[in-house]
């Protein structure tokens, strides 16, 4: 009798239990079924290792969350990786009647996901409302040059700027310049529930573990052949690489570079490596005496073997004297060894001589990526030269603030530089009106500044490579900052797909991704 | 009983607002601004300014405190910084997986210690002694994130009899319970260990207690002795470590999460930390606080029952 009030006590709380956890049961492995012609109805998951922030082209600014975005909307135009060139994507073609005026003509007969049809009138209402400061959009400085959006007819939008615009189709093409629909955005939070025209339609976001997506069939472009994409949080790479290798996750991206030999050594992948728009320099700290020194500056320059340092990357870093790198608009060969080479004998020479050893350097460092092995590296280099180097390292949301409040003395500083464009690298990182912001070095000097802005109000582009290059002969000759190495986008997928489209900028599409 | 449960009632009320107070003040004083980490690398500082303004955070210390405890009392544990949700249903998300996984490595804790601690006392210094100690003293010293990479290495990649992460699948399914056996065992591990000493020696302690002794010579039968005489009275100190344990347990483990990419309580914590996202690490630690508390008293309680002797009244 106690036995039996005991199994069905049991019973009924397996079966309480069970109710409260609504859950349905997922598919067991090999349940589904290819469709053949590359199509797959299993649903590919991609492995993230933070989750996204939120899903509005307006109003997010992070990676991991432009990694869905990218796949939800379009922007009017898209950088083409091969050419450099920005080929129209919603947009169908544009014309200059005047160096401050653009005609952009669109695509007619594409929809949002939501049935709504996309039109200049959507083009108005995205841009107006980036570029409104009531939004407080993060990257609302896209725009920043944009005086008038005028709707012309259902399929022409007119865009003046208040001057001329050089890297203006950058700026189009950049992940938070992307469409959204109207409709669906006065109706809900796109930052949750995001309606574009992309190749793929949302369907759920739990937050800490996936976003998942499905294959929008009604796609102007064509439908793509995988018909569902999960986007996975596991914050462990190591976990993400061993997931890869079971099947449990069919594509990662930015492979660390003390991963890189495992993930060789698998058999069920192919891995991809690109030349990236990406760059790690060492910054100094231009509102420190010390540092306005040219020949300090240079001596740091000669005692660092940035080519020893590179060496131990795994492959996973391109080395350039450079500060724009060789995948940015902007760059020319001739850069590429312009800049100070390694003699840590002409460095100890210059050392001994202005007495540099006397006061220690205080070497900020946030502790992430390769940024703690950066440090030691080039604290080890310039100890030899007779600097005396301490390093400081903080963990990023503290590196961020002390970098900004300029309380550093040299430091190590990175830009991905998405829309690869040189005046995008060179106007937030060292134009003087960021200085407090984004200039992290302080650096102000009014000669490179005027560059800047040439290359920025410059329409034509090869009048615009040529300035791009005298400001970057400029910051490399005068050693403004040490660019280190500029990065290697790196991807690995399961064998058994193909088609991936990975961009310098690191940004990469599953759209044309088939199963084999 | 029941004065013990208001009495700790109470305690809960102004335990909870010392810990809110000390958790607002230390990311108050904490480096690293929040409005830095909303706006991004090329935020200027009016765009700083704006952010600050519309999360509050110009207000004065007390002033923010203030508003933020009026809103709690309602119920309100804010947003958060970064994606807005709102903190209940961020954990309300996230709790469901660290009770699971809680529940899981408990089981494992439980079972494997109590028995290797009963083995060590009853055979004390023989070699299964020895051996189980051995392992105790293993299972305490052995890093989670290194077991945890390990156990993933040999049954995840290299057999394949179990996934690598993820809690996606419902506990009482094949699925879900494979799920749960690698970190269930990567977790359960130092508990197992802790509870193995602590059951070894206290069992050794009542063993050689007069009234073992007595049963033992009116002729009780020696399984009677240790099942009825020994083993709930050497269970006490084991029952406080279980409930200690389990209360750590809830709070979400941070190593095991991450590296099982389990979407848990404890790496919701973190990562707010790392992202300077306020009211879900006030949110996350009140939640902890709470539980710890509550398992604690459950523990108090079950004492009463298995020593009747103890009494709160």
């Amino acid at each position: 009798m106690k036995k039996t009030i005991w199994y069905s006590i049991v019973l009924i709380a397996m079966l309480v239990l069970a109710a409260c956890s609504g859950e349905s049961a997922s598919a067991p492995k090999g349940s589904n079924e290819s469709n053949g012609g590359g199509e797959s109805n299993e649903t590919f998951t991609y492995a993230s290792t933070s989750d996204a922030v939120g899903l509005s082209p307006i109003l997010m600014n992070d990676a991991v969350s432009a990694n869905i975005t990218e796949h939800v909307y379009e922007q009017l135009f898209t950088r083409n990786s091969e050419t450099q060139e920005f080929d129209p994507l919603l947009a169908e073609s544009y014309e200059n009647p005047d160096e401050k005026t653009w005609v952009i003509k669109l695509k007619e007969g594409i929809k949002f996901h939501d049935g709504s049809p996309f039109n200049a009138e959507a083009v108005k209402y995205t841009f107006d409302k980036l570029r409104d400061p009531a939004t407080a959009a993060p990257r609302a400085s896209l725009l920043e040059p944009v005086d008038t959006i005028t709707v012309v007819d259902e399929h022409t939008v007119e865009i003046k700027t208040k001057y001329p615009y050089g890297p203006f189709l950058a700026a189009l093409s950049h992940t938070n310049a992307a469409i959204v629909s109207p409709t669906a955005d006065k109706k809900q939070d796109l930052m949750k529930d995001p309606v574009g025209t992309g190749p793929y339609k949302f369907v759920s976001w739990t937050p800490g573990d996936k976003v998942e997506l499905e294959a929008n069939e009604d796609y102007w472009d064509g439908a793509p052949a995988l018909k569902k994409i999960a986007f996975k949080v596991v914050p462990e790479i190591s976990t993400a690489i061993s997931m890869l290798q079971t099947g449990e996750v069919q594509f990662i991206d930015n492979l660390p570079t003390e991963q890189v030999k495992r993930l060789e050594s698998m058999k069920n992948i192919n891995i991809e490596k690109k030349d990236g728009t990406s760059v790690y320099y060492l910054a100094f700290n231009h509102s420190r005496e010390r540092n306005q020194d040219a020949d300090f500056r240079k001596a740091v320059s000669l005692a660092v073997d940035r080519d020893a340092f590179v060496s131990k990357l795994n492959g996973l870093g391109v080395r350039s004297d450079s500060v724009i790198g060789p995948q940015v608009f902007g760059f020319d060969e001739g850069a590429d060894k312009a800049g100070t080479a390694y003699d840590v004998e002409a460095a100890k020479a210059l050392v001994e001589k202005n007495g540099y050893g006397d006061e220690p350097i205080k070497l900020l460092t946030a502790n992430r990526d390769n940024f703690i092995l950066m440090a030691e590296i080039v604290q080890a280099q310039l100890t030899e030269a007779g600097f005396k180097v301490e390093i400081e390292s903080l963990e990023w949301a503290t590196f961020l603030d002390t970098a900004r409040a300029g309380e550093y003395d040299m430091t190590f500083l990175s830009w991905s530089n998405v829309t690869a464009d040189g005046s995008e690298l060179l106007y937030p990182n060292f134009h003087s009106d960021n200085v407090g912001s984004s200039n992290r070095s302080q650096y102000s000097n009014p000669k490179f500044d005027e560059l800047v802005v040439q290359s920025r109000t410059t329409i034509d582009q090869d009048k615009r490579l040529q300035i791009l290059d005298q400001a970057n002969h400029l910051m490399i000759e005068e050693n403004v900052v040490l660019p280190m190495y500029h990065g290697i986008v790196t991807t690995a997928m399961d064998k058994n797909y193909t088609g991936l489209e990975v961009d310098p900028t690191g940004k990469w599409s599953l759209k044309n991704v088939t199963k084999k | 009983m029941i004065a013990l449960i208001v009495r700790r009632g109470i305690q809960l009320v102004f335990l909870l607002l010392g810990i809110s107070f000390l958790v607002f003040s230390s990311m108050y004083i904490a480096p690293g601004d929040p409005a830095t980490m909303v706006g991004g690398p090329t935020a200027t500082e009016t765009d700083l300014e704006a952010i600050r303004d519309n999360l509050g955070l110009n207000d004065p210390f007390l002033v923010q405190y203030g508003r933020y405890l009026k809103h709690a009392a309602q119920g309100d544990f804010g947003y958060s910084y970064q994606t807005k949700q709102s903190v209940s249903e961020a954990i309300a998300i996230r709790f469901p997986n660290t009770l699971k996984l809680a529940i899981a490595s408990m089981i494992v804790a439980v079972v494997i210690g109590i028995f290797a601690g009963l083995i060590s006392a009853l055979k004390h210094n023989s070699w299964l002694d020895v051996t189980s100690t051995t392992f105790a003293l293993a299972g305490i010293s052995i890093p989670n994130f290194w077991l945890g990479a390990l156990l993933i290495l040999v049954f995840a990649v290299n057999l394949q009899w179990l996934p690598v992460g993820g809690l996606s699948a419902p506990f009482y399914t094949v699925d879900g319970i494979k799920q749960l056996v690698l970190p269930a065992i990567t977790l359960g591990t130092g508990s197992a260990a802790m509870i193995a000493r602590m059951a070894r020696s206290s069992m050794l302690e009542v063993i050689k207690a007069d009234y073992v002794r007595t049963a033992r010579a009116k002729g009780v039968k020696e399984r009677n002795v240790i099942w009825i005489h020994t083993l709930k009275n050497g269970m006490i100190p084991v029952i406080t470590v279980i409930g200690l344990n389990f209360g750590f347990l809830l709070g979400g483990t941070i190593i095991t999460e991450k590296v099982f990419a389990i979407n848990g309580v404890g790496r919701l914590m973190i990562d707010s930390i790392a992202m300077r996202d306020f009211p879900m690490v006030q949110g996350s630690v009140l939640l902890v606080a709470t539980l710890f508390v509550v398992v604690n008293l459950i523990v108090d309680i079950v004492y009463t029952f298995i020593d009747p002797r103890i009494s709160y009244d």
